[in-house]
């Protein structure tokens, strides 16, 4: 048999499908793609780093600024662990407050992500409903919160902010919308010819590879993997929080998987809502310094377990930071599993996109 | 001027093509410019495309502190687009390193440093609103008579190298 | 085919031909409860510099002296990441930004500050740099000078008995003026910050 030339493909760094600079290299031999690499380093910053010897109200602004897609987990897990090292109590008020405002970040998060896929496969009416519907629920972000992105808004012992009764009432009518308005998109993705045909069968990676690339987040549940790091988490266990998983293992899994946790964000919102009701005129802020101790905490970003390990000193400055996100994994586990073997180079940009990779989570 | 060249500035600040790169930033900037695609701010119905092609942009956008991976190739993709062109930076970082800024952080800002920047947007991360505003209040100063400041400055250039041969 | 029928039933959705036929772009303005940069309310700053020391991000908020003589917080745009955290600090309501103020009415929340110096003898050469650096020092004792030996005790910090010596640490504000000028890096300033409601 003649051999097919070998191309390397190069993807990036700038290109018009990607929020941000990566470049991936693919081997192909026609069609086929045989191997791929991602190659990163384009926004490294150090941000490790200038956060030692810092205390918590310049560290957290920092962890916020290592992504902002998923700004407020990163917040939160942060404060959680520096919380867990100085044996400060939170409020049960602030704990649901917590809850809200992380289940809204997680929601904008999913739609920018489905937002992305559908504009990378060209649905761009699609695309353009999900973006839409995102600001909605930025919106209620900026409302309790006061800012879009960047909110600031989890700090030691508390929240900086209680929710208005006002406010509560907006929330509630805001996401009955983003119900109504995700069930007919959800249809829309279900039946669209062109979808399925981008996104059903491509881009598989099994429940083993899964575990041998230690994937996580929304790409692991979509393969058939029962884990969610808000299972550990004792708010979302008052809640009782059940995670989503679905078995097939492609592109489309993934997304229908995003649009799933969509509606059970909603679901976790409306109880803590229910319940904050009963909690009127409480306090949202403990009070209470930061000590010294080591601790390491998990919680659950959008895109899978994020990890902070932190090592404060007597006057609660940090001392030693490590930051673990899950990126990385998905990353490899896409350039390694899924890419291999596509059947189209015109798949790789939307194969890559479907595991939702944030690059500024990975480099830092 | 004639007619022609009045139609063509005219039609130069009403259609604006757009790309942006990120140098660094932590992605909170590059999501509020894909927020201004949104139908809620519809950034092209004031004639504004998002291509993210440098060879047919006429704005780039930079977000990000400069890092230096970027030392070269921002310079490279910069002379990539054609002329007439303006650089927009957003959020504090391509200003002032925002919280970066620090001992020990692997950035280099300003990026006015690197190539010439026409305005920026203060905010951490701005409004799509800030953003779409700053593009359209540049875009006419930059593109209203490009040929002609052209042909004032080759006049100039080319009096002082007489002047000098004399 | 089917993708035709898919398309015609979206598009033929009341809703959607109302919105096509009677778009209409919402007005661009930033909502009340938006956290800007801050804004000076009109009260007197009383010069405590919480809003200096609280700040997350390097040179964006200064207090300065205005020409009438009074002591006014400039923010910097550029460097200001409208955090609000100035906002929340100041005790005397000198700054707000979006709803911030209010809020912390309501809620009887507030931000308090403690400092504490540190410093590592090992390092220490006993310039005293800092001592003389040090703008509270100024204040009670302005002949400190030229090594730090004076016979003043009400200073936060001088050199006694060839020694580096912490007086009254509870006069510091948490400037780090020390930590920038010490040669060595021997002195640090934690500034702790408690969150909390009454």
């Amino acid at each position: 048999m003649k051999k097919v030339v070998d191309v390397s493909l190069p993807i990036g760094p700038v290109h018009p499908c990607f929020k941000e600079p990566a470049r991936i290299k693919c081997e192909t031999m026609g069609e086929k793609v045989l191997s791929a690499e991602v190659e990163m380093g384009y926004v490294k910053k150090g941000i490790e780093k200038i956060m030692v010897g810092r205390p918590w109200q310049e560290v957290m602004f920092l962890a916020e600024r290592i992504c902002g897609i998923c700004s407020v987990i990163h917040n939160m897990v942060f404060i959680e662990t520096v919380e867990r090292i100085s044996d400060i109590e939170v409020p049960i008020r602030a704990q649901y407050l917590r809850v809200i405002v992380n289940e809204l970040d997680r929601m904008q998060s999913h739609l920018l992500a489905n937002y992305s896929y559908c504009y990378t496969i060209e649905h761009e009416t699609l695309a353009m409903y999900l973006i839409n519907l995102r600001e909605t629920v930025v919106d209620q972000l900026e409302l309790i919160t006061g800012a879009r992105i960047t909110c600031a808004y989890i700090i030691p012992g508390g929240v900086r902010f209680d929710l208005r009764d006002e406010d509560a009432e907006t929330l509630k009518a805001a996401l009955d919308k983003c119900e109504k308005d995700i069930s007919r998109f959800v249809k829309i993705f279900e039946e669209g010819p062109l979808i399925a045909l981008r996104s059903k069968d491509v881009g598989i990676i099994t429940k083993e590879e899964i575990i041998a690339s230690q994937a996580a987040g929304p790409t692991a549940r979509a393969s058939g993997v029962d884990f969610d790091h808000r299972l550990n988490h004792p708010t979302y266990q008052k809640l009782d929080f059940k995670p989503i998983v679905l078995n097939s293992c492609d592109n489309y899994a993934r997304i229908m998987l995003r649009f799933k946790e969509l509606f059970q964000s909603i679901e976790l919102i409306r109880e803590c809502l229910k319940r904050l009701e009963g909690l009127k005129g409480e306090t949202i802020r403990g009070g209470g310094e930061v000590g010294e101790g080591e601790f390491t905490w998990t919680g659950e970003a959008p895109r899978g377990g994020l990890t902070y390990h932190v090592k404060t000193n007597r006057y609660g400055h940090v001392e030693e930071i490590s930051v673990q996100t899950p990126s990385i994994m998905n990353m490899d586990a896409c350039a390694h599993y899924m890419l291999k073997g596509a059947d189209s180079a015109a798949d790789i940009t939307a194969v890559f996109i479907s595991s939702d990779p944030c690059i500024s989570c990975n480099e830092r | 001027m004639s007619i022609i060249q009045s139609i063509k500035n005219k039609v130069r600040q009403r259609s604006i093509h757009v790309c942006y790169v990120n140098v660094g930033s932590c992605n909170g900037c590059d999501i509020e410019i894909l927020a201004c695609l949104a139908p809620r701010y519809d950034i092209e119905q004031y004639g504004i495309y998002v291509h993210n092609n440098p060879r047919e942009a006429d704005i780039l956008l930079i977000t990000g502190a400069f890092t230096e991976q970027w030392e070269d190739k921002l310079k490279h993709l910069w002379d990539l687009i054609p002329e007439p062109k303006a650089a927009i930076t957003i959020g504090n970082c391509p200003v002032s390193g925002c919280a970066y800024n620090r001992r020990g952080a692997r950035i280099d800002p300003p990026v006015s440093k690197h190539i010439p920047v026409a305005a920026n947007i203060p905010g951490c991360p701005p409004r799509p609103t800030e953003i779409i505003g700053t593009i359209l209040e540049l875009a006419p100063v930059v593109f209203k008579d490009y040929e002609e400041k052209k042909a004032k400055e080759a006049a100039e250039t080319e009096r002082k190298t007489k002047g000098a041969k004399k | 085919m089917f993708s035709i029928i898919c398309y015609l039933k979206e598009f033929l959705r009341a809703e959607w031909i109302k919105k096509f036929l009677f778009a209409k772009t919402p007005p661009l303005v930033t909502p009340p409860h938006y956290r800007d940069f801050p804004q000076l309310t009109g009260k007197e700053c009383s010069h405590e510099l919480r809003c200096m020391m609280i700040c997350p991000v390097p040179d964006a908020i200064k207090v300065l002296k205005g020409e009438d003589g009074k002591w006014r917080p400039v923010i910097y745009k550029g460097h200001c990441l409208r955090c609000g955290l100035c906002v929340e600090a100041c005790p005397d309501n000198v700054l707000t930004s979006g709803r911030i103020l209010e809020q912390n009415e309501i809620d009887r929340t507030s931000l308090l500050g403690t400092y504490h110096l540190v410093i590592d003898n090992k390092l220490c050469m006993k310039c005293g740099n800092c001592s003389v650096a040090c703008p509270i020092n100024k204040e009670i004792d302005p002949r400190l000078a030229h090594n730090a030996t004076s016979s003043n005790d009400d200073v936060i910090m001088r050199i006694k008995n060839s020694k580096l010596t912490i007086l009254h640490p509870e006069k510091c504000t948490g400037c780090k003026t020390c930590e920038e000028t010490c040669p060595n890096r021997a002195i640090r300033v934690y500034r702790r910050v408690e969150a909390v409601q009454d």
